[in-house]
């Protein structure tokens, strides 16, 4: 297993975690896709940025109809009853995934930083990075829908 | 028994007070930060404050410190909430006066254990 392999890992299981427990979902991992023209498709995605023994970003990528199903199930509330609530949501699990990633990485001797999460949502974008960097996205079925979480490094 | 809940996040702040609905309890004061918890305590009395640690305004660190060095507060049991658990972090909320600590993301047993503990004392 590659250091890259193992972190995606750590960042899978990170998610996997905070679905099970804080969204009360299931969730199917697929397999890592590594590349830097990675484009998954989504309407709403969670940024978290991260440094010290290494850097970059954490993303998580999910639709509206998705990111709507997660908020209701994380408040107890029906997908149709999610209003305004969303963006935060999507923030505070973008925000746990990467505090549960940080958290293994410290068991292995990695000390990070993480910053606040920021939501963007809008259609017809995509995200780029000005810095160098590696990408490794992951899919996850959750249901009927496709969630994705990438881990953005910079090359150092 | 009555909670206050500090959190800048209005999503954890439900999930916080769905699981301590969940767990038996119903009466809870909600803040959006440490600075609003201040005043909420001022106005109401509460047997346990839960707080997050990042928050704008005043953060969970400094807003403990404040609660301690408050009579009224001084001896309040405080639960942290965050995604915060490094060793040092933990080192940190503990020197600044918190009771215990819960690691997001938690399970109500979890809640239900840390509340238990913090009361025991």
């Amino acid at each position: 297993m590659t250091a890259k392999t193992q972190l995606i890992d750590q960042l899978a299981k990170a998610t996997e975690e905070v679905f099970e427990t804080m969204v009360f979902k299931k969730l199917t991992k697929g397999s890592p896709i590594e590349g830097d023209a990675l484009r998954p498709r989504s309407n709403v995605v969670g940024l978290v940025g991260f440094g010290g023994s290494l850097s970059g970003l954490v993303a998580f990528y999910t639709t509206i109809d998705a990111a709507q199903e997660i908020a209701g199930s994380m408040l107890g509330m029906p997908a149709a009853d999610v209003n305004g609530e969303m963006p935060d949501a999507i923030g505070e699990v973008t925000n746990m995934i990467a505090g549960g990633f940080r958290l293994k990485l410290a068991e292995k001797g990695e000390t990070l930083a993480i910053s606040i999460p920021s939501v963007t949502i809008g259609s017809d974008f995509y995200t780029k990075y000005a810095s160098d960097v590696q990408r490794i996205l992951c899919p996850f079925r959750m249901d009927e829908n496709e969630i994705c979480v990438e881990l953005i490094l910079t090359r150092n | 028994m009555r909670f206050l809940v500090v959190d800048d996040s209005s999503t954890m702040r439900r999930i916080i007070i769905n699981t301590l609905n969940k767990l038996g309890y119903q009466e809870i004061v909600e803040a959006s930060n440490g600075r609003e918890g201040i005043d909420k305590l001022a106005a109401a009395d509460v047997d346990m404050v839960i707080t997050d640690w990042n928050m704008p305004e005043m953060n969970g660190i400094d807003f403990i410190r404040a609660l301690r060095g408050l009579d009224k507060t001084k001896d309040t049991p405080i639960l942290m909430v965050t995604t915060n658990a490094a060793k040092d972090d933990i080192v940190e909320a503990l020197r600044a006066g918190v009771n215990n600590y819960i690691v997001k993301p938690f399970t109500p047993d979890t809640f239900k254990e840390k509340i238990e503990a913090v009361t025991a004392r």
